[in-house]
């Protein structure tokens, strides 16, 4: 999951096994509210995904993903704000 | 329409429970989402980047009043207040939860409906002529063979787990309203002889690499159609490559071994069991056809009320179509609103047509592979009362087969393979060619716009195709030009570099123009292309050197 | 992890060896012996010669290479590489109908529960699975209404 990541920060999301909806880590717990999500550099991708493999195998969450983010901290790229913002029309 | 037997009901009972038990396994740890997800897909429940989605099968795409109510329900029940409608007739929920699922299934079950089969890499929901049964050039009606096939294809112990998807067109005249020839294996009700059989076409589909369907079978007799498909299906499952999904379709296996090879193959294991299991008796197709029989029998004297009203006499021009039978009349209702995404319809439409379905098309409404609905059976002499209410809907929108009714994917918005946005695109399509006039002048032309290389809103067989690509994190837009998905099928060829999203509608709007310039009398899009030739479309969009 | 046979709903023990390397034979494993598709081709002179002999074919692997000798083995075991590769269900089925074969097929590797009813109905008659997950396996079966389209 961390192939091909580019930038220095990033988020850790996923979607809630049970609802579907989109969340984000926030260091200890999973919720939809991006602005407690937690801040990752990229030395601690290993460690995150290892946390997300663990909510996996305990069938709390599904498809982990990190979400690039830009200097200023917010979300790079198009296809993870439409996760966080829903449709654009 | 088709009933559903005790036997249909108890199968489709029963795969709700199996579900149920499935998703529980799954919540519980007992499942891997590695395992699930071959499971839920077969029951069409994917996972996009919001939400699961999950796609209930309309089985050729008929519906009766109460199925579309109930619809109508669910939506408003587990998802957000709308659904939309597929190029493969079908409809899709954007926002269910998993939970939620195996108690929508059971209220799908209620009205004979599911959502079996509807993805995965099995034999999917058979697609067919929107205008089946009620069109005066078919052959017969093809909807019974629709049937025929659904339930040889559903839970075929030996299809279930195939190199890839599985999509089935049946088609019963000249003119092709169900893009056979882009689906695996194509179907066409022929008559030799006094005696009616199949065309078979094989190898059709899209995707990353289009390909058009080759016939490799003149004519297959209705009693041995089921054995055909299954010496077909036997030799896809047993050869078809599963090194490499994008490789991985019968398209791949009949261009990489030939026509005439896998031909001889599907024949010799044919007639291994051409006698066998599957040949179907007459009075068993008879028994089928019966649930076939029009609702209306005999024509009638009935004339299309004439009214001064200027939108109304629009629509009728553009959206209603003769029926076989006189007195009657086909209304298309477009799901193509100006701000609606294509194929979409709130459950407030989806209620308020039910009643109109009721009312004034003995309960019956169709789903078109162009993403738009038919009222089958209305009376001519109702026709202002229903223009009426489905104009109160935004479901009268006079735009079928215009620039404004194009094919769109969900795109970006929603889906998880998406590159690009494909519904925005679209919109912005429909507001620049918003005037009814401009609409009228460029006359008939099918635009199709994919947000990906998968191609779901058949952009390959577009008369323009728009495809949606990433380019460094921007959104950017490949356009083909003269594809279609009628008898002449024919995949579009791209022009050049892509578009920006902002350059785009320039773009389109210079495509049209040149349309124009070289346009003959009352020719249409396609006819001027397919005489002129990319060479012009090219030369207007990129040569600098023209003003 | 301790493997188990189901046939329908019987548990049942392995009554057939399986050994790496042919040259490890002994008495009392030298028959009731199942080989891989190479061991038999290798050494299809000396096997051909003992009793109760199996063939376990990987699910890449076609029928074609001993679609003559097929009556000899008294089973045949479908090793499954990913469930998801569903040619053993045609190759089963081929095996029924078109060859005629009579003896034991069986399905091994990664399968589901879920695939239970799909496999006995292409001419399967047993499974091997792991033993803790026969509950799964007993419950899909008996999910089985009977009701199907195909005969």
């Amino acid at each position: 999951m961390a192939k091909k990541l580019k930038g220095d920060s990033f988020f850790l999301s996923a979607n809630d096994l049970k609802t579907g909806s989109v969340v984000y880590y926030n260091g200890d717990d999973w919720s939809e509210k991006v602005d407690k999500a937690k801040k990752i550099n990229r030395s601690e991708i290993e460690e995150y995904e290892n946390i997300a493999k663990k909510f996996e195998d305990e069938c709390i969450i599904i498809s982990p993903l990190f979400v690039e983010l830009n200097d200023d901290g917010t979300i790079k790229k198009l296809r993870d704000i439409i996760r966080k913002n829903g449709t654009t029309f | 329409m088709y009933q559903y037997s005790d036997k249909d009901k108890q199968i489709v009972k029963n795969r709700t429970r199996e579900f149920l038990s499935q998703v529980k396994r799954r919540i519980d740890g007992n499942l891997t989402e590695e395992e699930f997800k071959p499971l839920r897909l077969m029951n069409g429940l994917y996972l996009q980047l919001h939400a699961y989605m999950l796609r209930v099968a309309i089985p050729y795409g008929e519906l009766s009043h109460i199925q579309l109510n109930k619809l109508a329900e669910i939506s408003e029940k587990y998802d957000k207040g709308y659904g939309h409608f597929t190029t493969r007739q079908n409809i899709q929920f954007n926002w269910p939860k998993l939970e939620d699922v195996p108690k929508i299934l059971n209220e799908l079950a209620d009205v004979e409906m599911h959502a079996i089969q509807t993805s995965g890499n099995c034999i999917r929901n058979i697609s067919c002529d929107h205008l089946a049964g009620i069109n005066n050039e078919e052959v017969e009606d093809p909807r019974p063979w629709c049937e025929i096939i659904r339930k040889w294809s559903t839970f075929h112990p030996e299809f279930s787990y195939l190199p890839r998807k599985f999509k089935i067109a049946v088609i019963a005249s000249e003119k092709d309203r169900a893009a056979m020839k882009v689906h695996d294996i194509g179907l066409k009700l022929i008559k030799k002889r006094n005696e009616t059989g199949f065309e078979v076409y094989v190898g059709g589909g899209q995707g990353r690499s289009p390909f058009i369907a080759k016939k490799i079978n003149n004519f297959v007799k209705k009693r041995d159609l089921l054995n055909y498909l299954e010496a077909i299906l036997s030799i896809y499952n047993e050869m078809g490559r599963r090194d490499n999904i994008y490789k991985a379709r019968i398209k791949i296996l009949i261009n990489e071994l030939g026509e005439e090879k896998l031909k001889s193959l599907i024949e010799s294991k044919f007639k291994k069991f051409a006698d066998k299991n599957l040949l179907l008796e007459e009075d068993e197709i008879k028994k089928i056809k019966n649930y076939f029989k029009l609702p209306i029998n005999n024509p009638i004297k009935s004339s299309i009320p004439v009214k001064k009203n200027k939108e109304y006499n629009i629509w009728l021009n553009q959206n209603v179509i003769k029926h076989k039978l006189a007195g009657y009349s086909i209304i298309m209702v477009s799901l193509k609103h100006y701000n609606q995404p294509p194929g979409d319809a709130t459950a407030e439409q989806m209620k308020k047509l039910s009643i109109i379905a009721k009312q004034y098309s003995h309960g019956e409404i169709r789903v078109t592979h162009e993403q738009n609905l038919v009222l089958p059976h209305i009376k001519n002499s109702d026709l202002f009362s229903v223009w009426n209410k489905l104009s109160a809907l935004k479901l009268a929108t006079p735009n079928i087969g215009l620039i404004t009714d194009t094919i769109c994917c969900p795109g970006m918005d929603y889906c998880a393979l998406a590159t690009a946005r494909s519904i925005p695109i679209s919109q912005k399509i429909s507001q620049h060619f918003k005037d009814q006039s401009i609409q009228d002048k460029i006359g008939n032309i099918k635009i199709k716009i994919s947000g990906c290389i998968n191609a779901c809103g058949h952009h390959h067989v577009g008369n323009i195709g728009i495809l949606g690509l990433d380019r460094n994190g921007e959104e950017s837009y490949q356009i083909s030009l003269g594809g279609s998905a009628d008898e002449k099928t024919s995949i579009g060829k791209i022009v050049g570099p892509s578009f920006s999203e902002k350059e785009l509608i320039k773009a389109i709007q210079t495509i049209i123009e040149t349309f124009e310039k070289n346009k003959k009398n009352n020719e249409d899009f396609l006819s001027v292309f397919n005489r002129v030739g990319i060479d012009p479309f090219k030369k207007d969009l990129y040569d600098k050197s023209n003003p | 992890m301790t493997k188990v046979i189901l046939n329908k709903n019987k548990v049942l023990k392995n009554e057939y060896f399986f050994v790496d390397n042919l040259t490890n034979l002994t008495k009392s494993n030298s028959e009731n012996l199942i080989v891989t598709l190479s061991q038999w081709l290798d050494n299809k002179n000396t096997l051909s010669k003992k009793k109760n002999i199996g063939i376990k074919l990987n699910s890449d692997e076609s029928l074609s290479l001993i679609k003559e000798e097929i009556s000899f083995f008294k089973i045949i075991q479908f090793n499954f590489l990913t469930f998801k590769d569903g040619r053993p269900f045609s190759e089963a089925k081929k095996l029924r109908v078109e060859l005629q074969y009579t003896g034991e097929v069986r399905a091994s590797g990664y399968i589901l529960p879920d695939q239970y009813i799909f496999l006995l109905r292409c001419g399967f008659n047993s499974v091997e699975i792991e033993s803790e997950k026969k509950k799964f396996w007993l419950e899909c079966l008996k999910m089985d209404t009977g009701l199907y389209y195909q005969p």
